[in-house]
Formats: structure tokens, sequence, C-alpha cells
């Protein structure tokens, strides 16, 4: 039998608001060694720091906040990036158990699925240039999805960002993942026309379902309206 | 000229025969060491010397998860209950927690590791050590695996 994901699409949602959700699916999953989950958000506009936080200074953030986005520390892997409308991103949560037990196999898994994402639907050649140090996901030179995660017990969170028609001045204001000679784009940038978060999403799922080898089960709005309602706003 | 040639053939040998023998010391030394350590379900090992035992991670944990580029370890002095965290490891793109073999005291760091992370791929058994802990209930040393039982469970399912 084919494993089994369950989808929960949060809309746009503010980060630290669906951090907390993540941490509750997490909490969930590792008292249920089977659950495996994937939500689906779109965020306000925030610049996130990885684990390696004193890479940057303390004004160098209050800057950044100054332009508009929020700020946030987390505990994932990677440095710098952005996230914000227009980008579709995405925090698996799976028991790695259930797949094959190792970080390395599901940070390539994560980059593939772009790479099968664009290939699929765009005849796109997307690719990895992890060989020289640059992570993430490339596509004509320029970085088109990133990636950052956290291991619980061989149970992931956090997870993969896909730019889809992202206003990419935020990336300008920043160095995205410590690399500094190339550029950052988005799908609609390289397809030359306006491609929606809402088009990517179901060519995301059908590529995750491919790469991952397993069936999804979509968390029904009301079902998502509760869980909101239960972790965050009550 | 055939006594150059004769003692250079000598010489040769002779270095072949030091390589054999400190490849064989090597192997006994990796066999040995292997013979001291206990390990966790969790792939970490701890070797007990006294009453301090040496925590890393196995040569499985860092195949599986891939070169190290940054880590947390714990403060000096710091105690921990058996299987909590007491370290963080990011590899490329990801972030792990560690789980403490044995309840105790940490008596010392490897600081080496934060300039030279990558040292627990290269070395994940010896160089590559995390942490001294000063051992709080030596009796649980008994509960974890030997290295053929770690074998067996790497070769299970369940890990």
């Amino acid at each position: 039998m084919k494993k089994l994901v369950r989808v929960i699409n949060l809309g746009r949602m503010e980060y630290n608001k669906c951090l907390k959700i993540q941490q509750h699916i997490l909490a969930e999953n590792l008292s249920s060694p089977n659950s495996n989950s994937l939500i689906l958000v779109e965020h306000d506009p925030v610049y996130t720091v990885g684990l390696r936080k004193q890479t940057y200074s303390k004004e160098y953030l209050e800057n950044l906040a100054k332009l508009g986005a929020q700020v946030t520390k987390t505990d994932r892997g990677g440095l710098i990036t952005f996230h914000g409308p227009g980008q579709l991103v995405a925090y698996p949560i799976l028991n790695l158990i259930n797949f094959e037990p190792s970080l390395k196999w599901y940070v390539s898994r994560l980059e593939e699925i772009i790479i099968d994402l664009c290939k699929v639907n765009f005849g796109l050649t997307a690719y990895r240039m992890c060989n020289i140090g640059y992570t993430g996901v490339w596509c004509n030179d320029a970085k088109i999805a990133a990636i950052g995660i956290y291991a619980k017990r061989l149970i992931t969170y956090h997870g993969l960002s896909l730019n889809c028609n992202v206003d990419l001045k935020w990336f300008s204001n920043i160095v995205p993942c410590g690399i500094t000679d190339k550029s950052v784009s988005s799908l609609s940038k390289i397809m030359d026309q306006n491609l929606a978060i809402k088009q990517i999403e179901p060519m995301f799922l059908n590529s995750f379902s491919r790469v991952f080898d397993c069936d999804l089960d979509f968390v029904n709005e009301e079902q998502v309206r509760d869980l909101i309602y239960k972790v965050v706003d009550k | 000229m055939s006594l150059l040639l004769r003692s250079t053939r000598l010489l040769t040998l002779g270095t072949q025969l030091a390589k054999s023998n400190l490849v064989q010391n090597k192997q006994f030394s990796i066999s040995l060491r292997l013979a001291q350590l206990k390990f966790t379900n969790q792939h970490e090992w701890v070797k007990v010397e006294g009453n301090v035992g040496t925590i890393g991670i196995t040569d499985y944990a860092q195949d599986k998860l891939g070169e190290v580029v940054y880590l947390e370890l714990p403060e000096v002095g710091a105690e921990f209950e058996q299987s909590n965290q007491f370290a963080t490891l990011e590899s490329v793109k990801a972030v792990s927690e560690c789980y403490i073999p044995v309840s105790g005291k940490v008596v010392e760091v490897n600081s080496s590791l934060s300039d030279n992370p990558s040292t627990i791929n290269s070395s994940p058994l010896d160089e590559g050590w995390l942490a001294k802990v000063e051992l709080a209930n030596p009796a649980e040393i008994e509960k974890l695996m030997d290295q053929s039982q770690y074998e067996e469970f790497l070769k299970s399912d369940d890990h």
C-alpha cells in the first residue's frame, strides 16, 4: 500500500502563526509514527534567518525590518531567505522512517519535486548546483526554490519555497542563502507569463506524490479552519 | 648500479612491509575501538573510560546526514537526562538533533569541531567526538547495544 500524506492548505498566513501550526502537527506526528502531513501556505512578507543566526548583526536585521517585512529567527538549516506573496511554501512534516531514514536523501527529494514540476509542466530544465555549494533549485542560472529543514527524531519540519510570481525586489536586499554571485528568479519571470500560486499548487502536489511515491489526502476547509482556531486563534 | 637498484628495491619492500603493518595496526585499533563502544537506536555512540563517557555519532548517522557545516554543542557543566537532546548538527540545508546516550554532566566538548565541523564526517568514531560526560547512572550503559547488536539493528527495518 502507498504511504498517505495529509495535505493541509492554510492559504495566506503570517509566518509565526504558521510555525505554531507546524509545531502542533509535528507534536501530533511524533506520537503517531505513521502520520505524514504536508502544509501549503503563502506568507506575508518575512525575512527568516536559520540556525546560524550569529552570521547576521542586530543592525542588519533591524534595517531589513524597516523595508516593511517581518524579520524572524528560526531553527531551520540554511542562511537568510525571504518568503512572501506569490511564493508557494511547502512544509512537509514526514516521518522519514516511513520513507528513507536520511536527511541527505530527503533534501535531494525536495529538490527533485521542483525539478520534476519544471520539466513536466513547462519543459524547463531545473537543476541542482550543490556540488559547488549552491543549494536549492536553479533554472537559467538563477535560483527559483530554496530549502531549509529541521528534523526531530527523523520527523521533518520547515521545508521549501518556490517562487511563482513573487516580487523579486525583496531578494535584492539580502544575500539569499549566502550566495553572492547569482540572482533569484521566479517561474513567472522565466516563462514570461503570470503564474500564480493557485496554478502551480496542483502541479506541485502531483510532483510531490510522484517523488515521494505517496497518495494525498486533502484536509477539507472546515477542518483547516478548526485547526487554525484551535492552535493560533483561541 | 645493481647494488643501488637492489637497495632501492629493498627500501621499497621495507616501506611496503611498514605500510602493511600500519594498515594492520590501524584495523586492529579500529576494531578495538568499536569493541569498546556502545550504541543507541538514534545512532549515537558512547565509550566509557572510568566514570567518563565520550559521545559521538556513528558512521551510519554521518552518512545519512551528509556534510556537517555547523554545530551547536552543550555548555560544559550542563546536565542531561538520557535520550534528551544535547547537541544540534546542521548538514547542508538540514538541522537535526543529537540525543545523549547516557545521563550525566558535560565535562568537555570537542571545541575543535566549530572550525572543522566536517571532521564528524571524516572521523565520526574518533576525532569527530562531540562531548564527554561524567556518568550519572553507569547502569544505563548495560542497556545500550554493543557493536554486533548495533550492526544487526542497522540491518533491521526499524532504524
